[in-house]
């Protein structure tokens, strides 16, 4: 018994003691420095300094640790063997594997303020790693070093959304550029994760996001519309509609889904409803706004009951 | 005005700190002015749609940017202003220390322009009283337009030479000016509709102020954020046609969104655990009150009050490399503490959600990623005040299910699938209300089936070609009246090369299909009620591409885009023969109405064709020229809106369910609108 367990310990130990031997035989020595991947790389090299990452005053930054080996690891035997592209040493691409590519970037990041939720974050269950997005070497002007400004480099993967902000009523993104505050992908998502794990939006709940922007809907109101302080979603799309003001379906037809049984929205509004048609009552129910020509405070009012003031 | 005036000194004073930099500053920027001159050809409010989003003259004009980073070891300054010459225009300064402190002021505008040269019967459009009475003489009333201009402008420091605590502070001012359509039923809302000119002087003030910890393996934060939303307009006044004396004439009142205050405290909070493994948290409350002007309210005591309060907890896990697991709890509650002690509004909607689930992400063998979950969602609603047993809300509960397969086996392929399924059960509260078969789409039970792939295909380092595809199908299976299916397929399809130094082509192509399924039924007017069947379908397709075309490497470009957007929606009705004979069948009894002639063809239909050609010229590495002409036409058709007439019948007399006094909100909105546009740039 005690021989059998001398050989476990044995084995153990020497499992315990192969990796501290390697980095033992690896030592420091690896690593040769960032003027030396000047010479082949002044791009790079430049534009590493130029970002964040090549300032001495931000603690903690590459450049005060070993500089461009700091993502891409020691270089020696990269030099030694004359370069090439991923030739023993570590680049971001897609030959390497995702995690690894992460965890250069959370190494530093996964402690800042901008990033403590990356674990919640849908990127991240779905294997988009942080150089999907960004890169110190090729970014645009702008923060957060993009590849590619917003809104281009979400539609990128997100194309459904994209063919969304195409349609005639849209929120403008499509309006903002590099400087500008407008309206941004990231104004309501978190790209970096958030407690919606689904959606990614920066609020507890989508009114509560709504809101920022349209703080007029919010009352509280003496006589609210249900659905209005549930969620915006029930009527409204969040990204583009064929129909104007992003409602989800056109009025009549989206007030009738839910008030269809008792009086004038219980009738069918047709084509005779039209300005010119020949119907005998019920146009002013159609034409125009339809439902909104009266009922024009369908977020709340504070008079009516059925919005009508 | 003032506000532009104050930003934009502050913004140029800040400017000459740049020379405090040290010698090693870095100093790029950009300078443009571009000359726009356009003609749009269309009707008024074709022209509000073109310029739906933008400041343009048609008259032309000159319009420029100007960009100014300064860049040195220990500071940074950033300096973006634009649109020049434009009404509206957008100043941002951001600048600070290296790992010390950030800080950052701007100034934007943004109009939403919706209708042009409308018009109204009243006297004071934009303001809170409108003058006169309706008349049907068209060519008297007065013309406004449609638009709202949002201003916004604030500033903020964001605080790091304490790390590891941290310091966010930011401050923004909105202030919102325009008018907007709305409407109101003089007398009841079955005589006829008054579409009014509601003005819209909004102020919102919004604070955040968030300190914090963020030190592996912690991060700790509170976040503070007020908001306060004023109103200029408590109500908007107008004379009601319909009241008899002896109040005729008195001024009748449509209330407009009243201010309020908004306070939000949060704390949020993470701690790395062993074996790869993170809690996280999230702990919210807020509470909004609005102050009515409204005289009815506040004799009635009125107090509008919700509360909100949120809960997030989150255990993830990355215990071994092949696996990443996640659990997470959410409850989030709103209490609407609202109050009206003399019964005059008293129903409030109150309502909790609680949430949780799990997922488990695996990697396989042969760069496979296999993903999927579990959520379970209860929400619970609460009228406070609501006496009528059917309308009592039923409690959900959603059972989702999920699961995606991620492949990226190849060095030239990545694909993706997805499939998600809810049920959702819904439980009304009384034996009168389930039985009830009219179901609310937004409460109602439903089965929904979301499938997805994705494709992206890059062959070559230069050439990217990507395809998806969605599938959803929602099934309210317990729904009897109401609506009962909502289908959908969209097809998007992005591919992008480039030719060497020759050229780069782009383009994609959208395909959407949507279909929704509603079965009412008639009690109004009827002797027995009768049903009616409306399928509504929706398809939109379109394309764009594009090349860029380095004639010149380097020196000269041409660039040409196209795009083409088409939506075509349609509603299928099939109603009960009675509608067709019997009275009171929605007035479509004895005008040879039938199934066969009242279907919509035109709803929110358009065709949005648009190409640009533009050529650039580098003179040197820094001064380059551009000159160009866009072409864009909208098509829009409307059964809604075609044959507009702003009184309802033509001529009046106004008065019953087919007359309306409207003011052109949103009609003839398709327009053909060509662009001649040259300008300089200069970088340094």
């Amino acid at each position: 018994m005690g021989k059998r367990l001398l050989i476990i310990l044995s084995v153990l130990l020497i499992f315990l003691l192969v990796p501290i031997a390697q980095n033992v035989v690896k030592g420091d020595s690896g690593y040769i420095g960032s003027e030396v991947c000047k010479d082949c790389h002044e791009g790079y090299y430049k534009s590493f300094m130029k970002s964040v990452h090549g300032k001495k005053a931000v603690p903690g930054s590459p450049v005060n640790k070993e500089g461009c080996e700091s993502c891409h690891g020691p270089s020696a035997q990269h030099v030694e063997k004359g370069g090439g592209r991923g030739v023993a040493i570590f680049i971001f691409g897609r030959k390497t594997d995702p995690s690894t590519r992460d965890s250069k970037c959370l190494a530093c990041h996964e402690a800042s303020r901008d990033l403590p939720f990356w674990n919640l974050s849908k990127h991240k269950s779905f294997v988009i790693t942080c150089d999907n997005c960004h890169s110190i070497h090729g970014a645009v002007p702008g923060k957060n070093y993009l590849k590619v400004a917003e809104p281009d480099l979400c539609f990128g993967c997100h194309r459904n959304i994209r063919a969304q902000f195409n349609k005639q009523s849209h929120h403008p993104i499509k309006e903002a550029f590099v400087g500008r505050q407008a309206l941004k992908c990231s104004s309501c998502h978190n790209p970096m994760g958030t407690f919606d794990v689904k959606t990614m939006i920066k609020a507890d709940s989508v009114n509560e996001l709504c809101y920022k922007c349209h703080a007029e809907k919010r009352g509280p109101f003496a006589f609210e519309h249900m659905p209005v302080p549930e969620n915006c979603l029930n009527c409204h799309e969040v990204h583009g509609s064929n129909h104007s003001r992003l409602l989800t379906r056109r009025v009549p037809f989206l007030c009738q889904s839910c008030h269809n049984v008792a009086g004038h929205p219980s009738q069918p509004y047709t084509k005779l409803h039209s300005f010119t048609g020949p119907a005998t009552v019920g146009k002013n129910k159609f034409f125009g706004r339809s439902c909104l020509n009266c009922h024009g405070n369908i977020h709340g009012s504070s008079l009516s009951n059925h919005w009508l003031r | 005005m003032k506000a532009k005036i104050i930003i934009f000194a502050l913004i140029i004073s800040l400017v000459p700190l740049s020379n405090a930099f040290s010698q090693d500053k870095m100093i790029e920027g950009e300078v443009s002015l571009k000359g726009i001159w356009f003609d749009v050809s269309g009707k008024e409010s074709g022209k509000a749609k073109f310029t739906e989003y933008r400041d343009l003259r048609e008259d032309g004009g000159v319009y420029g940017r100007a960009r100014l980073n300064l860049d040195t070891d220990n500071y940074f300054l950033n300096f973006y202003a634009g649109d020049f010459g434009y009404d509206t225009q957008y100043y941002k300064i951001d600048g600070g220390m290296w790992g010390k402190f950030k800080f950052d002021l701007f100034y934007d505008e943004i109009p939403h322009n919706i209708t042009f040269d409308a018009r109204t019967p009243f006297l004071g459009a934009g303001h809170d009283t409108l003058v006169g009475a309706p008349n049907t003489n068209v060519a008297t009333w007065d013309t406004f337009d449609y638009s709202i201009n949002r201003r916004q402008y604030g500033g903020g420091f964001k605080v790091d030479v304490i790390r590891p605590f941290f310091l966010d502070v930011s401050f923004q001012r909105e202030n919102r000016d325009g008018i907007k359509p709305t409407g109101a039923a003089p007398g009841t809302s079955d005589d006829f509709a008054l579409e009014l000119p509601e003005p819209v002087q909004y102020v919102t003030n919004n604070l955040k102020v968030e300190a914090g910890y963020a030190k592996k393996p912690l991060f700790l934060s509170l976040t503070y954020f007020y908001s306060d939303f004023n109103n200029s307009n408590a109500g908007l006044n107008f004379i009601d046609p319909l009241i008899a004396a002896p109040e005729a004439g008195a001024p009748n009142t449509f209330s407009l969104p009243p201010d309020s205050t908004y306070h939000k405290g949060a704390f949020k909070g993470a701690v790395n655990l062993p074996f790869n493994s993170k809690f996280s948290t999230n702990l919210g409350f807020s509470r909004t009150r609005s102050e009515t002007s409204i005289v009815s309210l506040i004799s009635s005591g009125f107090t509008g009050k919700v509360d909100t309060l949120n809960y997030d907890f989150a255990f993830t896990s990355n215990p071994v490399r092949f696996l990443d697991a996640k659990v997470y709890y959410k409850y989030y509650k709103r209490d609407n503490k609202s109050d009206d002690p003399t019964g005059v509004a008293n129903i409030f909607l109150s309502y909790n959600i609680s949430t949780y689930g799990g997922e488990l992400g695996f990697k396989l063998p042969a760069k496979l990623y296999l993903s999927g979950g579990y959520k379970y969602v209860k929400t619970e609603r609460n009228k406070k005040g609501e006496t009528d047993p059917e309308a009592i809300l039923p409690f959900n509960m959603d059972n989702i299910y999920f699961v995606d397969l991620k492949w990226t086996g190849l060095d030239f392929l990545d694909a993706k699938v997805g499939y998600e399924k809810l049920d959702r059960d819904a439980h009304y509260r009384t034996f009168d209300s389930a039985v009830n078969p009219a179901r609310r789409f937004s409460y109602a039970a439903q089965n929904r089936d979301t499938y997805k792939a994705t494709v992206d295909i890059f062959p070559l380092e230069n050439l990217n070609f990507g395809l998806e595809y969605r599938y959803r199908k929602i099934d309210y299976s317990d729904t009897i009246l109401g609506l009962r299916s909502d289908k959908r397929h969209e097809l998007n399809i992005s591919a992008d090369y480039l030719i060497g130094k020759i050229a780069k082509l782009y383009g994609y192509g959208d395909y959407g299909w949507i279909k929704f399924d509603q079965l009412q039924q008639q009690t109004e007017g009827l002797v027995t009620p009768a049903n009616w069947d409306a399928k509504q379908k929706d398809i939109t397709y379109g394309y764009g591409i594009g090349t860029e075309i380095y004639v010149i490497p380097k020196k000269l470009t041409l660039v040409f885009q196209h795009n083409y957007l088409r939506s075509n929606g349609n509603v299928d009705y099939t109603l009960d023969p009675v509608f067709f004979t019997a009275a009171g069948g929605a007035g479509l009894d004895g005008i040879g109405a039938n199934n066969a002639n009242i279907d919509i063809s035109r709803w929110d239909d358009y065709a949005l064709y648009s190409f640009k050609i533009k050529a650039v010229y580098n003179f040197t590495k820094f001064l380059a020229a551009s000159i160009g002409y866009a072409y864009e036409r909208l098509r829009y058709k409307d059964a809604q809106l075609d044959g507009y007439q702003f009184v309802n019948p033509p001529g009046g007399p106004v008065t019953g369910t087919n007359g309306a006094y409207l003011t052109g909100a949103y009609k003839d909105q398709s327009y053909k609108a060509h662009l001649i546009f040259g300008g300089m740039s200069y970088k340094f």
